[in-house]
C-alpha cells in the first residue's frame, strides 16, 4: 500500500459508501507489484457500483491477470465527495487494489459504453496525475487505452487517448499489453510504441491519422500519416466463442451494485437487424456458446463467487438456439444450490412460452417487453419484427404464468414518426392492460403494474439512422408531454420518460468529430462529471462548455449526413457496408422489413471476411 | 450439527457494514462445498448467525460466527473449507461443534475487548491524562441512541475497565443484547471530558466474552 495511506484511511471515514474505495473482495486479484512486468489499470468511469455490474471489465480483468507477468488493478471514478477530499488533500487517483496511483501504471484502459461518460474519463486522468491530452503526455506515462461499444466512433476522444482498440477485447488485449511491456523494456520512444501499436490489426491511433474538414466540419478526408497506419481499421472479432477467454471466477463486491449476480453471456450478437440498434450492428456475427460450455463456466463461476442468481446475457436470449434446454440444464446443475436464473432483455417473439414455464419455478422478476414503438408501420420502418398479436400472446402467457408486472420499452423521436405513432403506444399499453384483465381472476397474480418508459431516439454511428439528425428538444418534450396526457387516463399504468437533454447530448457525441474534444475539456474544468446520475447533470454548464469551445451543439444532434458525406468514423471498419447501411436507410423510408438474417444473409459486409460470419453461407442476398 | 467460529474482519473492511459482511460469508458458505443447511420457506437462505454486529468503521479480530449443518464435520475441516472459500481479510482462525441446546452466541456474549488507536499524538496524550480521573467519576452520563432516539445513558457501570497506553486505549465494555457501550460513546465521553474534540481513532474489537458457571469472563469460543 501506498505511503499516503493514513491519509486516505481519514478520507474514507468522511465519505458516503466507503466500500466503493476500500477493495478486499472475494477474487480479487493481488500481485506483488514488483514481480511483474506490465502493470494495467483497468479503468471503468463511472461508480463502483456500476461498473462492477459491468461484464467487459469482468472478462478483462481475469483475461490479463492470467498472465503471470502481468497485473490487472481495477479503478472507478470517485463520487464527487471523495473526489473532492482527494483533490483538497492532493491524494491521486489510487487503484482499488494495491492503491497505487493512475500515474504508477504503465497503461491504463477505459471502457467506453456511453458517450456521457466521456467527461470522467478526463477527470480520473486528472485524477489520476495523468496528462490528459495524448500530444503533451510525456514519454514514460502510462499509455492510454480505450474500447469498446462507444469506440467505433472514437473521434470525439482523439485528443486523449493514445490507441483504441475495436471490437472484442479477448484477443487484441494482451497483443497491446505485451506491446506496451516489451516497449518498455526497450526504453524506445514513445513515438515508437505508437507505430508498433497501429500495427495491430484492430488498433487505431488517432494521432497517426491527419483529417481535413471544410468550414461547416465537414470531413474532406481521413489519412494515415505514417507507413505503419492502415487506411482503415479492421474490428477485432473473436469468430469462436467457446475457446475465446470467459472467465471463471470474478470479485464478489461486498455492497450491492446494480447487477449483483453471475453473468454468463451466452452469444454475442444479433442477426435481427433493428435499423436503431448500434449495439445489433457492432457485435455482428452472431456467435453461440455451446451448452456444454455454459454448464461448465456456470458450475465454475457459481462455485467461485457464491452468487444467489444468474442471468443469461446477450443482446437477444431467446434467440439462443436451445434456450429452453440451457435453462433446463443449468436449473438442474444449479438445484442443490439454489440458484435462481433470471432471463433479461427478452424480446417478444422468442420462444418466450416455454422459457416462462421454466423459470415460473423461479423468482418472478418482472418482465420486460420492447416493442419501441406504438404503430405496425413505425415498427416496420425501425425493422422491429414485431407485432401486436405477439406482444398480446406473450404477455397474456406471461400473466396466466403469474406474473403481474411488465415493463414496455418505446422510443419518441424515430425517424419518420407521427402522433399516430405516439396513440399507438397508449393504445398498446391499454391493450396490454386488457390482456391482463382477460385472464381468469383464479389464475392470475394480484396487483397489475404495467410500466410504460419512452427513451429519446439517438442517432448512432454504423446504424442504417446513422445519416438522421435528432429530432428537436421542443418537439420531444411536447411528445412527451402529449403522451403523460394520455397515459392519465390509462389506468394500471405508469408512464416513465426523462427530459431529452442527456439524450441530446449523446446524440451530440455519439456522431460528432474530434472537434468535440475542446468541448470535453471545457465541460470537465467546468466542473460536468458523473453527468449519468440526474443530479450531478447540467445541462446549461454544457450549454456553457459548447460556448467556449465556440461550437454549436445544434450543428451535432441535428445534423443530417449526406448520402456521400465521409462520417468522421469513416476510417474505423466495423464489416458492416456503407451500401448495406444505405440500403437499410431506403428502406426504412418505405416501411419495408429486412428478414432477420438467420433466415438468409442479407449481406450486411460481414459475408466478405472469410469464414466469420457463420450464417453468411446459409442464404443468399 | 451447529459450528461456532471465530473470523477475522481486517482493517481494509472496516467500512463494509454488519449486513454485508454477513451476506459475504453466506456466499463463503455457499462456495465452501460444505453441507450448510437451509431455512424452510418459499425464499430458503441459509442459516447463519453472528454472535454481535459489528460497527461500521471497526475491525474485529475474532468475530464470532454459528453455521447450521445438515451432516457432521469436524471442526478443522470446517476452518480450511471456509478459508479457501473467504478472502485473505475474512479468515477463520478456529472452530467447534456446539450442542444444539446450548443458547445462541448471541445471547450469550456479555462483554467485549477494544482496541482504540487514537491517531493524533497531542490527543492521545490528553486522553491518556484525562483517563483516570475520566473513571474516578461515579456516573458517566453520555447519549446513547436506541431504537426510540437519542437517550442519555450512564455508562460508568458499563465500562468494565479501561487503560491506556500510548496511542491505544484498551476498554472492556458491557456487550449484550439488552445493553452495551460502543467504543463511540466511550470517546465521546472521555474527550468531553478532557476538553477536546472527539479525535480520529481505529477500533478494533479483539474479542467478545461470555460467562462461565462462577461469573468469569472468558472468550466467547472457549465458554
Ligand atoms: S454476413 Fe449476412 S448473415 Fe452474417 S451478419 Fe451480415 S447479413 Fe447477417
Amino acid at each position: 500500500m501506498s505511503p499516503c495511506n493514513d491519509k486516505i484511511e481519514a478520507m474514507l471515514e468522511k465519505v458516503q459508501k466507503a466500500p466503493r474505495y476500500t477493495g478486499g473482495e472475494m477474487n480479487a486479484v493481488h500481485k506483488d507489484w514488483d514481480s511483474v512486468a506490465l502493470h494495467y489499470g483497468f479503468c471503468f468511469p463511472d461508480t463502483y457500483e456500476v461498473g462492477m455490474s459491468h461484464l467487459g471489465m469482468k472478462i478483462l480483468y481475469g483475461l490479463v491477470n492470467r498472465e503471470p507477468d502481468q497485473v490487472c488493478e481495477r479503478f472507478f471514478m470517485p463520487w464527487t465527495d471523495m473526489k473532492a477530499l482527494m483533490e483538497e488533500e492532493g491524494i491521486p487517483l489510487f487503484s482499488v487494489e494495491s492503491r497505487h496511483a493512475l500515474s504508477e501504471f504503465d497503461m491504463i484502459g477505459f471502457t467506453l459504453q456511453y458517450e456521457m461518460s466521456y467527461t470522467n474519463i478526463l477527470a480520473m486522468m486528472r485524477l489520476g496525475g495523468v496528462t490528459v491530452l495524448s500530444r503533451e503526455r510525456g514519454e514514460r506515462e502510462p499509455v492510454v487505452v480505450a474500447g469498446g461499444p462507444c469506440a467505433f466512433n472514437p473521434e470525439p476522444l482523439a485528443d486523449f487517448i493514445d490507441a483504441f482498440m475495436i471490437g472484442d477485447g479477448e484477443e487484441v488485449t494482451l497483443l497491446v499489453t505485451a506491446a506496451v511491456r516489451d516497449w518498455k523494456k526497450s526504453g524506445a520512444p514513445r513515438s515508437e510504441l505508437l507505430k508498433t501499436l497501429a500495427r495491430i490489426e484492430g488498433v487505431y491511433v488517432p494521432a497517426l491519422y491527419d483529417v481535413a474538414c471544410d468550414d461547416a466540419g465537414r470531413i474532406l478526408s481521413v489519412t494515415p500519416n505514417c507507413p505503419e497506419a492502415p487506411a482503415r481499421v479492421k474490428k477485432c472479432v473473436v469468430t469462436d466463442l467457446n475457446t475465446a477467454y470467459y472467465p471463471r471466477s470474478f470479485p464478489v463486491p461486498y455492497t450491492e451494485v446494480v447487477f449483483d449476480r453471475i453473468m454468463l453471456e451466452i452469444m454475442r450478437g444479433c442477426t435481427r437487424g433493428c435499423r436503431f440498434c448500434q449495439a445489433g450492428m457492432l457485435y455482428r456475427p452472431v456467435r453461440e456458446r455451446s451448452l456444454e460450455t455454459l454448464r461448465s463456466l456456470a458450475k465454475d463461476l457459481e462455485r467461485a463467487t457464491g452468487y444467489e442468481e444468474m442471468s443469461l446475457s446477450s443482446l437477444s436470449s431467446g434467440d439462443y438456439t436451445c434456450l429452453p434446454e440451457l435453462i433446463r440444464a443449468l436449473m438442474k446443475d444449479l438445484e442443490k444450490e439454489r440458484v435462481s436464473i433470471s432471463l433479461p432483455s427478452l424480446r417478444i417473439d422468442s420462444v418466450l412460452k416455454e422459457s416462462l414455464e421454466e423459470t415460473q419455478k423461479m423468482r418472478k422478476t418482472s418482465l420486460t417487453f420492447a416493442p419501441e414503438a406504438g404503430t405496425q408501420r413505425l415498427r416496420d420502418v425501425i425493422n422491429k419484427g414485431v407485432t401486436e398479436q405477439d406482444l398480446m400472446e406473450k404477455v397474456t402467457d406471461a400473466f396466466s404464468c403469474g406474473w403481474n408486472a411488465v415493463k414496455l420499452y418505446f422510443m419518441i423521436g424515430l425517424p419518420t414518426e407521427t402522433y399516430e405513432d405516439l396513440d399507438g403506444i397508449v393504445d398498446l399499453a391499454r391493450k396490454v392492460v386488457g390482456c391482463y384483465f382477460a385472464v381468469p381472476k383464479d389464475k392470475r397474480a394480484r396487483g397489475l403494474r404495467v410500466t410504460v418508459s419512452a427513451s429519446s431516439f439517438v442517432p448512432k454511428p454504423v446504424t442504417p439512422f446513422q445519416w438522421y439528425g435528432q429530432d428537436t428538444q421542443e418537439s420531444l418534450k411536447a411528445k412527451q408531454q402529449y403522451l403523460k396526457e394520455k397515459f392519465r387516463s390509462v389506468k394500471g399504468v405508469n408512464f416513465n420518460y426523462h427530459t431529452p437533454e442527456l439524450s441530446y447530448l449523446e446524440a451530440c457525441f455519439s456522431r460528432g468529430d474530434r472537434r468535440l474534444g475542446r468541448v470535453l475539456l471545457a465541460a470537465v474544468d467546468r466542473g460536468c462529471i458523473l453527468d449519468g446520475w440526474s443530479d450531478l447533470f447540467s445541462f446549461e454548464t454544457w450549454m456553457q462548455a459548447f460556448a467556449d469551445a465556440g461550437l454549436d451543439p445544434d450543428s451535432f444532434a441535428y445534423r443530417e449526413f449526406g448520402r456521400d458525406e465521409i462520417m468522421p468514423w469513416e476510417h474505423i471498419d466495423s464489416g458492416i457496408d456503407r451500401s448495406f447501411l444505405l440500403r437499410e436507410y431506403d428502406r426504412a423510408q418505405e416501411a419495408r422489413v429486412t428478414r432477420d438474417c438467420r433466415l438468409g444473409c442479407n449481406g450486411c459486409g460481414l459475408q466478405k471476411w472469410k469464414g466469420v460470419c457463420g450464417y453468411a453461407n446459409a442464404g443468399h442476398v | 450439527m451447529r459450528m461456532l467460529a471465530t473470523f477475522e474482519k481486517s482493517e481494509r473492511l472496516r467500512h463494509i457494514g454488519h449486513l454485508d459482511i454477513m451476506r459475504a460469508m453466506q456466499r463463503a458458505l455457499r462456495r465452501s462445498g460444505l453441507p450448510v443447511s437451509y431455512s424452510k420457506g418459499f425464499n430458503p437462505h441459509i442459516l447463519l448467525t453472528f454472535a454481535s454486529a459489528l460497527s461500521v468503521g471497526a475491525a474485529g479480530e475474532r468475530e464470532i460466527l454459528e453455521a447450521t449443518l445438515d451432516e457432521a464435520v469436524a471442526p478443522e475441516d470446517f476452518v480450511a473449507a471456509m478459508n479457501g472459500a473467504l478472502p485473505p481479510e475474512m479468515q477463520l482462525s478456529s472452530a467447534r461443534i456446539v450442542d444444539d441446546r446450548r443458547p445462541a452466541a448471541m445471547a450469550m456474549v456479555k462483554a467485549a475487548d477494544y482496541r482504540i488507536r487514537v491517531t493524533d499524538a497531542s490527543a492521545a496524550e490528553t486522553l491518556c491524562a484525562a483517563l483516570p480521573g475520566f473513571l474516578a467519576q461515579g456516573e458517566i452520563v453520555t447519549d446513547r441512541k436506541t431504537k426510540s432516539g437519542i437517550k442519555p445513558t450512564d455508562i460508568r457501570p458499563l465500562i468494565l475497565s479501561a487503560e491506556m497506553d500510548g496511542d491505544t486505549l484498551r476498554a472492556r465494555l458491557t456487550a449484550t443484547e439488552a445493553v452495551s457501550c460502543k467504543p463511540g460513546m466511550l470517546m465521546n465521553a472521555l474527550s468531553a471530558f478532557a476538553g477536546i474534540e472527539v479525535p480520529r481513532v481505529m477500533v478494533t474489537r479483539e474479542r467478545l466474552l461470555g460467562e462461565n458457571e462462577d461469573g468469569q469472563l472468558l472468550p466467547l469460543e472457549a465458554v
